[in-house]
């Protein structure tokens, strides 16, 4: 049960996804997209609370970049203004080929974390992420080989039969580490009801992290902590403090974050907490 | 080939960025990264399969190429 871990006062892991790919600054101008503003963020969302950091790589347009060279730039970036927070790269990309997805995987120190998004998700009118099980499997035997704990993405219902099909095809490891997705499209309905129901349909023992898009952000990730589960926030899955606002930072949407976390008795995790609880 | 309605500008009438970004004329917008890749037909993207706003202003194509070759 997971509301036995709130009862039993186990820390939130609190992720801030710091810039994602979709959107940039043309959506709003605090979204950081060059290494060096990625690392600030990273720096002051640590300081706010988060133990992880979500990254993806940008040309120095704003647009996406997959390449092992630009995840380098923007892991060091990282690494030389943070303290122990724990890096987790995308190997996502819709329409990028499988090859290209792989290369976050490559950088030296490797991420300690990645992550797996569980199946097809559809984006604008033509475009379709397909994440078959073929790539799936082929992300994750890299991860293994390096040592990368993966986050298992979960867009909608389906994808958790997906879980239920990797855990049967590959070895993963315990705990199992599923984030629940909710929004628009192809993304599981964001409602309470559809929350409870995903953690209800998780494999034994998994733990799983809450990620509402847009205004489903501060609700959704009230719950996770509320139902014994963990959260990300950020710019890359909400560019709004509140209605009509934008936010100013990652670390502003961090900071609310623990401030709900600590008024609902939840102690927030440093990066050596959740390293533990993680199992990485 | 990229779209012809792709530009890469640092300014428009209430955006301003230090390094240029893609820019639809069609639209009269700063284009999001992910959609910037169908603009440039990267990966197996083609922007007149996989853009609406190609779609709808396809017609006026021909006007955009030669407004971009003349630097208009």
């Amino acid at each position: 049960m997971s509301y036995d871990r709130y009862l039993r006062g186990e820390p939130v892991i609190v992720t801030a996804a710091l810039t994602g790919g979709v959107h940039g600054k043309e959506t709003n101008p605090n979204v950081p997209e060059t290494p060096a503003e990625i690392g600030r963020a990273a720096a002051e969302a640590e300081a706010a609370g988060a133990a992880v950091v979500h990254l993806h790589a940008r040309e120095d347009n704003g647009e996406r970049a997959f390449s092992t060279e630009r995840f380098q730039a923007v892991t060091e970036a990282v690494r030389e203004r943070t303290d122990d927070v724990i890096i987790q790269h995308s190997t996502g990309g819709t329409a990028a080929p499988t090859d290209l997805r792989h290369e976050p995987l490559r950088t030296d120190p490797p991420p300690e974390m990645a992550s797996l998004d569980m199946g097809p998700l559809n984006r604008q009118t033509t475009l379709t992420s397909e994440n078959t099980r073929a790539t799936i499997d082929s992300l994750y035997d890299e991860m293994a080989e390096r040592g990368i704990k993966p986050e298992l993405e979960v867009f909608n219902d389906g994808h958790l039969n997906e879980v239920y099909g990797l855990l049967d095809r590959r070895d993963l490891g315990e705990p199992v580490y599923a984030t629940l997705i909710f929004g628009t499209g192809t993304l599981t309905r964001p409602r309470p009801r559809n929350l409870l129901n995903a953690v209800d349909n998780l494999p034994e023992g998994a733990l799983f992290n809450t990620l509402g898009f847009g205004p489903h952000q501060l609700p959704l990730t009230t719950m996770g902590i509320l139902l014994g589960g963990h959260v990300r926030v950020g710019l890359e899955d909400n560019v709004y403090y509140r209605r009509g606002e934008l936010a100013t930072s990652n670390a502003q949407l961090v900071h609310r974050t623990v401030e709900l976390a600590e008024s609902l008795e939840r102690e927030v995790a440093t990066p050596a907490q959740a390293r533990a609880i993680l199992g990485l | 080939m990229t779209c012809p309605f792709l530009d890469y500008r640092r300014e428009s009438e209430d955006r301003a960025f230090e390094t240029p970004r893609a820019y639809c004329t069609a639209a009269e917008t700063f284009v999001q990264p992910m959609r910037a890749d169908v603009c440039n037909d990267r990966y197996d993207l083609v922007h007149d399969v996989d853009c609406e706003i190609y779609a709808a202003h396809a017609d006026e194509r021909d006007d955009a190429a030669d407004a971009a070759r003349s630097g208009e």
